[in-house]
């Protein structure tokens, strides 16, 4: 194994389960 | 521009031959001495070499630490050190201390030089796509992961190899534990403004914002404490950008909490959240200045005059004039003398570093190829050893013009 990709996909879950980016931010943004 | 980060110089080495005559006694141990001699070659042109990509990166830092990694592991199936560790002496400078080296016979320190200027490649690299004037999505993605794999970088030589060198790193030196913490917490804080920006621009809530923007605070804050019992000679400048880099989102904090405020009709409030935003920004434009005054190692830029921190003291007017203006006509609430506290604590967008992990000893280093290094041809001489005061010339790195500034962020 080397450098991990990192970025695995578009879409993944926070700790909390709620659908976030690849910048950790949710997916639907909260205004 | 869009971001602006301070950068230290890469780190300097002296050439290595990997000539072991009479020690690499057969044709396989000698291919093993060359390659590793070429592998070492290209990864130090990649490093300064101004089209050089991770992809780029990642296969010259794989072919030359799979092969390092044969002077390292135990290939005898014993627990015994591989009888290869010290037989080669390596120079290595340091990103604050100038062109003296610190020299040491042996590979984990070769090994953990060259990785620390692999991640320092990688902040690099952020750094010059992160100045460009039209950063693009798929960009700020790749400045986020590059800094993400540069903080993993630095963690994992701190957590499992740094702790295997036999002589200890000075104070101040790159592998002493404060530098190597404050190039880890640079590295996330600086992921967290490329976030930050990104949650603006998705016009996420304005307590996600200020949360995130008052942790990123913290983390330079951290940074700036952990070099506080460094010598100043060398680390002033790069406090400095800590310093400025704090009170800036520290403004940006209090600046969206202030909008937070307004939102939930706190306006006597939000004015004073707004006033001390204001007071923030005011004392990162002073560090600003004492920033490019203060003599030290690393890059030298105008940040007050770049768009993303002008921009910033617009927000904070604008939105100080709409508070001021509504609490005049609307509220008619007391602003309090003490500023609201921050009691923002960030869900989303923290950073954590990429773990990292090195590639698995080259194919070419077979216990049976291994036993063909034979030590007691070693006959090198101990006076023939470079001294340590020798000095290494500097990394000629590309020259990284600011462009010029157009306004536009990242989507």
């Amino acid at each position: 194994p080397s450098i991990p990709e990192g970025v695995p996909s578009d879409i993944k879950t926070n700790k909390d389960g709620v659908l976030v980016d690849e910048f950790g931010l949710p997916q639907i943004p909260a205004t | 521009m869009t971001h602006w980060f301070h950068r230290n110089p890469l780190k300097a080495t002296a050439p290595v031959s990997f000539s072991f005559y009479g020690v690499a006694a057969s044709p396989a141990a000698n291919k093993i001495c060359n390659d590793l001699k070429a592998a070492r070659a290209r990864l130090l042109e990649m490093f300064t070499d101004p089209t050089c990509n991770p992809e780029i990166m990642k296969n010259a830092t794989d072919s030359y630490f799979s092969l390092l990694q044969g002077f390292i592991v135990s290939l005898d199936g014993t627990t015994q050190e591989n009888k290869m560790r010290f037989i080669q002496n390596f120079k290595w400078t340091d990103t604050l201390q100038g062109n003296t080296p610190s020299a040491q016979q042996d590979a984990v320190f070769e090994l953990v030089s060259m990785t620390f200027n692999v991640g320092l490649w990688y902040s690099k690299f952020a750094s010059r796509l992160a100045g460009k004037e039209n950063i693009t999505e798929t960009e700020a993605k790749e400045v986020h992961k590059s800094l993400r794999i540069a903080a993993g970088i630095f963690k994992h030589l701190k957590d499992a190899h740094i702790p295997r060198l036999i002589t200890p790193a000075e104070k101040g030196r790159d592998l002493e534990l404060r530098v190597i913490d404050t190039y880890i917490i640079q590295c996330q804080a600086e992921a967290q403004e490329v976030t930050i920006a990104r949650a603006i621009e998705l016009k996420h809530n304005a307590s996600l914002i200020g949360a995130l923007a008052f942790e990123t605070a913290n983390f330079y804050k951290k940074a700036d404490h952990t070099l506080n019992s460094l010598e100043p000679d060398y680390t002033s400048k790069w406090r400095k950008y800590f310093q400025l880099k704090q009170a800036f989102y520290m403004a940006y904090a209090y600046c969206y909490n202030g909008q937070m405020l307004l939102a939930s009709d706190k306006c006597g409030e939000a004015v004073r959240s707004l006033r001390e935003a204001e007071k923030y920004y005011t004392k990162a434009e002073s560090l600003c200045k004492e920033y490019r005054q203060t003599k030290g190692p690393g890059s030298t830029a105008k940040p007050s005059e770049q768009l993303f921190f002008t921009k910033l003291g617009g927000l904070i007017k604008n939105t100080l004039e709409k508070c001021e203006r509504e609490n005049g006509f609307i509220y008619f609430q007391k602003v309090p003398q003490d500023p609201p506290d921050l009691e923002l604590k960030a869900s989303y967008g923290l950073v954590e570093p990429i773990a990292f992990e090195f590639p698995s000893v080259s194919p070419q280093c077979t216990p049976e190829v291994y036993a063909t290094f034979d030590l007691t041809k070693n006959h090198k001489d101990d006076k023939a050893k470079p001294k340590q005061e020798e000095e290494v010339k500097p990394m000629k790195e590309p020259d990284l013009k600011t462009q010029k500034d157009t306004g536009c962020s990242i989507s």
